[in-house]
């Protein structure tokens, strides 16, 4: 099957663990730790052994786009994230051109740091802002208030970024959908070029699932929706994935790559990467340790990946549709093939039975869900499970 | 012959039978100190978590009485259940006495009645005995009172025991000796022997529990079935100490087991007569039936490719399980599968149970139903076992549904509450007598009645202390029609009922209530009818969920987003597909949880 097969675009995931304080909604690999603290040059340090043992793994690819994602990335001052560029261009491990993001909370202590990220050739600034009403920002257990985070926005655009995401969610603790509206129009004022405007779900392991908070109900979220994806497009933005929203030519590359089921590498504690080798024909899915202290020791060793997994078909098919049906644009059938090694007709009972529910639509060799099908991702992706996922069940039983 | 003493112990569920059981065996020695497992006669793990006896069994104790002389004991369990009270019968039919156990601080419940009745119609001399006499709450003059008033029995010379520890246990074992008669038999007449139960062994074929009346049984014999004419070869006679001991032969008097390398267990079914091929008695034991289920539902494989091991796990079972009956059923709903008949609701719930747990089945089962008479037009009379098959009424003279009469005793304090409950229920009471503090009543109820929610609904009328036993009395006249659902305006068979029609009105409107609870919002919306014909008699929406979609899916999530996925299949995959709709298992059984409030 692999000889179909062909080297996709690589990116860059660095994960940077630490945040003051954890969000009771947050289930990232993420620690809390007093501002100041992040032990930021031993953590650099197996960043930098960690990717240097990783390069030759690519094949002479070059990283398309970097992400310092986490955490709070923005706890690390400039000179620290500057360490590891610089080893990546020495390596001349970066494309020409390349999107470099770089996520930070929209508070006082971090906006200071803007300028100086901009100054490092990060060109492209994520802000956590969740919300701009203190009320829900406090519901939500975030560490700064809708001042700090106007501030913030204003900061970074002074510092120069051009592209700028930010975070808002919807569906929160006692929202209603006038509310929702208010954040939202606030946020759009801020001047934004990428909004990722996503339902607050309620997550396994985090303080949230112990002690849920009273929701919006279903048909009251809904409505945000409808008025939200109203106003984004008002604004001029386009939706071109499930929760991710953009002024033209603003797109996220980085998560585009995820969602086209490119490749990436994962670097820091807990990161996970997917790397393909074509000559093998396998697709490989790499987990790193989530322990900071464990990462910091191991990085720069083969044991600092603790879970590793070559995809066989079935997985190949349910894991690109799981990416790749989140775009509004849906896919090409060849990049499909490009992409798993499959021959289009991998898909073919799948696509059938979703199409014949009016969850998808294929012409001229690409495939697109439908609004209906947009709306019911999960039932849509139903079909390209594998089967007999059952018989697995039994055993874990 | 003398030396020996036949008897069972006739108590309620806790009332200490198998305390009392494992007791003997400690005394008597049958078993090594490190072989006492708790409760050594109720083998399977379910008897043994739910605390009932399914299967009868027995153990020949040895005991050295007062007079120095050797007696064997044969203690013969009885099924602890109103569901097998025809397996009880045949217990007692083998025994000469039995030991009427009560819980001193409980006293007397319904099933101990019905089942000391049924010991006094198999002239069985009975022991009372008062048990965990040593509670504080122990109250011994009340209970002797309650057992004379209600039971008729006299109870002034009732033995005290605790079989928890001990005390007075070798006392009642003198007291089996001295009052239980000695076995009545001719050992020189033609073979008779009792079929007490029978069950199937991997390696022996089916073994029997047996009592000899008359005459002996050899191994190497050649032995008859009365009832089927079929003719065996002995291989086997045996006693259980419990552990199984071999021996040469049975004789008359005795209580064992034999194997004759039956290949089946309705080769040998309950309560029939094994006597000699060469000198055959003249006619059989007496009080032989044939089993009747009275409760039957469909079970269906949740994934249809599970059919064929549906299939062979019930036929397994039924070597072991001569009232469980099945045939294949198809239903439009839910696909291939098999309509069941039960002797009761434990009696399913126990079925059901084994396949799941020992023969990792998921299953789908239909709501119980009784068996109907139907008479039709043109005058055949035929049996319904299935509401979807009941005829169309221009095509049915009359139905008639099985009548129970339910015997309950209730503490008074409920009694208001539990005659409300059995006249909801289209009750006709009977018999109402005061004992004590106990009130004893008789009501003749529609099985239908009893099989939806009776139990629980007893139990919480009276905080649990009533207790309740029930006979079949006879088919009665109804005026029932067949309530069905619609789904999306398609009729669901499966979820067809018949009702009384005095309440179809009702039972439609609180079915399609239910059902919209049970229905979980899907992707499209979902209408919920009740009608009786063509009669729309309630309606129902299920909404149409608005989207099912994860909200942030990146790098790192994939594996926890795809197992999310999994997750939702698999809750998917337990519910029955039905055109667009998916129905979960818990609507099928929807009738069972409506009409509790008035």
């Amino acid at each position: 099957m692999s000889t179909r097969l062909q080297p996709p675009p690589v990116s860059l995931y660095v994960h940077l663990p630490w945040c003051v304080r954890k969000c009771p909604y947050c289930d990232f690999n993420s620690h809390g730790i007093g501002p100041g603290a992040v032990p930021d040059r031993a953590y650099l340090d197996a960043l930098i052994r960690d990717v240097e043992q990783e390069l030759p793994q690519l094949h002479g690819r070059r990283f398309q786009t970097i992400f310092f994602g986490g955490g709070t990335p923005s706890l690390f001052p400039a000179g620290a994230i500057g360490r590891l560029l610089e080893v990546l261009a020495r390596h001349d491990a970066v494309a020409p051109g390349a999107e470099i993001t770089l996520e930070a909370n929209p508070g006082t202590a971090e906006a200071r740091r803007f300028a100086g990220y901009h100054g490092l050739g990060i060109n492209r600034l994520s802000l956590g802002m969740q919300s701009l009403d203190d009320a829900s920002l406090r519901s939500l257990g975030r560490i700064h208030d809708s001042a700090e985070a106007i501030r913030a926005a204003a900061i970074a655009h002074a510092a120069g970024f051009t592209r700028i995401n930010m975070d808002l969610m919807h569906g929160l603790p006692a929202q209603t959908p006038a509310a929702a509206m208010d954040d939202l129009r606030r946020l759009v004022a801020l001047r934004p070029t990428h909004v990722s405007w996503y339902e607050l779900t309620i997550e396994p392991n985090t303080a949230f699932y112990s002690a849920p908070p009273r929701l919006p109900d279903e048909d009251t979220i809904w409505d945000m929706r409808v008025l939200g994806q109203q106003q984004l497009r008002d604004a001029g933005f386009r939706q071109y994935e499930v929760s991710a929203w953009a002024a033209p030519g603003h797109e996220c590359r980085h998560n585009i790559n995820y969602w086209e089921f490119g490749d990436y590498l994962g670097i820091g504690a807990g990161a996970h990467g997917k790397l393909t080798d074509v000559e093998r024909g396998t697709i490989t899915r790499h987990a790193r340790h989530r322990l900071p202290e464990r990462y910091m020791k191991l990085a720069g060793t083969p044991a600092v990946v603790v879970r590793r997994q070559e995809l066989a078909a079935s997985d190949r098919v349910i894991e690109f549709m799981l990416n790749a049906c989140r775009l509004t644009e849906g896919f090409a059938l060849a990049l499909f093939t490009a992409r798993t090694g499959l021959d289009a007709e991998a898909l073919a009972p799948g696509l059938r039975q979703a199409a014949d529910r009016g969850l998808l639509a294929q012409g001229a060799g690409r495939v697109q869900p439908t609004e209906f099908g947009r709306c019911h991702l999960n039932d849509l992706l139903q079909w390209f499970l594998p089967e007999d996922r059952r018989v697995r069940a039994t055993v874990q039983r | 012959m003398q030396h020996i003493r036949n008897f069972s112990i006739i108590a309620h569920i806790n009332h200490g039978k198998s305390t009392l059981a494992d007791r003997f065996i400690q005394i008597c020695g049958g078993l090594a100190e490190r072989e006492m497992v708790e409760q050594v006669l109720d083998s399977m793990d379910l008897e043994r978590e739910r605390g009932i006896t399914i299967k009868s069994q027995s153990v020949s104790l040895t005991h050295t009485a007062g007079d120095g002389k050797q007696y064997t004991l044969n203690l013969i369990d009885t099924p602890g259940h109103v569901d097998f009270s025809y397996e009880v019968s045949r217990s007692l039919a083998a025994c000469e006495g039995a030991l009427l156990v009560v819980d001193a601080a409980q006293g007397v419940q319904a099933q101990t009645v019905a089942n000391c009745f049924a010991a006094t119609e198999n002239n069985l001399e009975i022991v009372p005995v008062l048990n965990k006499i040593d509670l504080p709450a122990a109250d011994p003059e009340r209970v002797i009172r309650e057992i004379e008033d209600i039971i008729g029995l006299d109870a002034s010379h009732a033995v005290s025991v605790s079989a928890k520890s001990g005390l007075g246990v070798a006392e009642l074992l003198e007291q089996i000796v001295a009052r239980i008669p000695a076995p009545r038999g001719n050992p020189d007449a033609p073979l008779a022997a009792l079929i007490i139960d029978s069950w199937f062994d991997n390696y022996l074929g089916v073994v029997s529990l047996v009592r000899v009346v008359d005459g002996a049984l050899h191994v190497g014999g050649r032995i008859r079935v009365m009832s089927t004419g079929h003719d065996y070869d002995v291989d086997a006679v045996g006693i259980y100490t419990p552990k199984r001991t071999p021996k040469e032969t049975l004789g008359a008097g005795e209580v064992g087991y034999v194997a004759a390398g039956i290949k089946d267990i309705h080769g040998a079914p309950v309560g029939d007569t094994f006597t000699s091929s060469r000198r055959p008695a003249e006619r059989p034991l007496p009080g032989f039936q044939a089993i009747k289920p009275r409760v039957f539902a469909g079970l269906f494989p949740v994934d249809s490719r599970e059919y064929e091991g549906l299939r062979e796990a019930l036929a397994k079972l039924r070597l072991n399980d001569a009232a469980l009956q099945y045939e294949p059923e198809t239903s439009q709903a839910l696909g291939f599968g098999f309509r069941c008949g039960f002797l009761g609701m434990l009696h399913m719930e126990i079925i059901q149970e084994r396949l799941e747990r020992e023969y990792d089945l998921d299953l789908l089962t239909t709501a119980p139903t009784v068996i109907y008479e139907v008479e039709s037009a043109s005058g055949e009379v035929g049996y319904v076992d299935n509401p979807a098959k009941l005829p169309p009424p221009d095509k049915i003279r009359e139905v008639r549904e099985p009548i129970i009469r339910a015997d309950i005793l209730v503490p008074q304090e409920y009694l208001g509450n539990v005659i409300n409950l059995c006249v909801e229920k289209r009750g006709v009471q009977k018999k109402m007598i005061f004992a004590g503090r106990q009130v004893s009543l008789a009501f003749e109820l529609p099985l239908s009645e009893v099989v939806l929610d009776f139990f629980d609904r007893l139990k919480s009328a009276s905080r649990g202390y009533a207790s309740f036993d029930y006979q079949f009395v006879c088919y009665q006249p109804a005026p029932v029609v067949k309530l069905d659902i619609l789904i999306n305006g398609e009729r669901v068979d499966a979820l067809s009922c018949i009702v009384h029609q005095d309440i179809a009105q009702r039972r439609g409107r609180e079915l399609a209530e239910k059902m919209k609870e049970l229905i979980p919002r899907q992707m499209f919306e979902v209408a919920i009818q009740a009608a009786i014909g063509s009669k729309i008699l309630a309606r129902e929406t299920v909404k149409a969920l608005r989207k099912n979609v994860t909200a942030k899916c990146y790098g790192g999530d994939v594996t926890r987003k795809r197992k999310l996925l999994e997750k939702q299949k698999e809750g998917k995959r337990r519910m029955k597909q039905f055109g667009s709709v998916e129905i979960p298992q818990s609507a099928f059984m929807a009738i069972l949880h409506v009409g509790k409030q008035n």
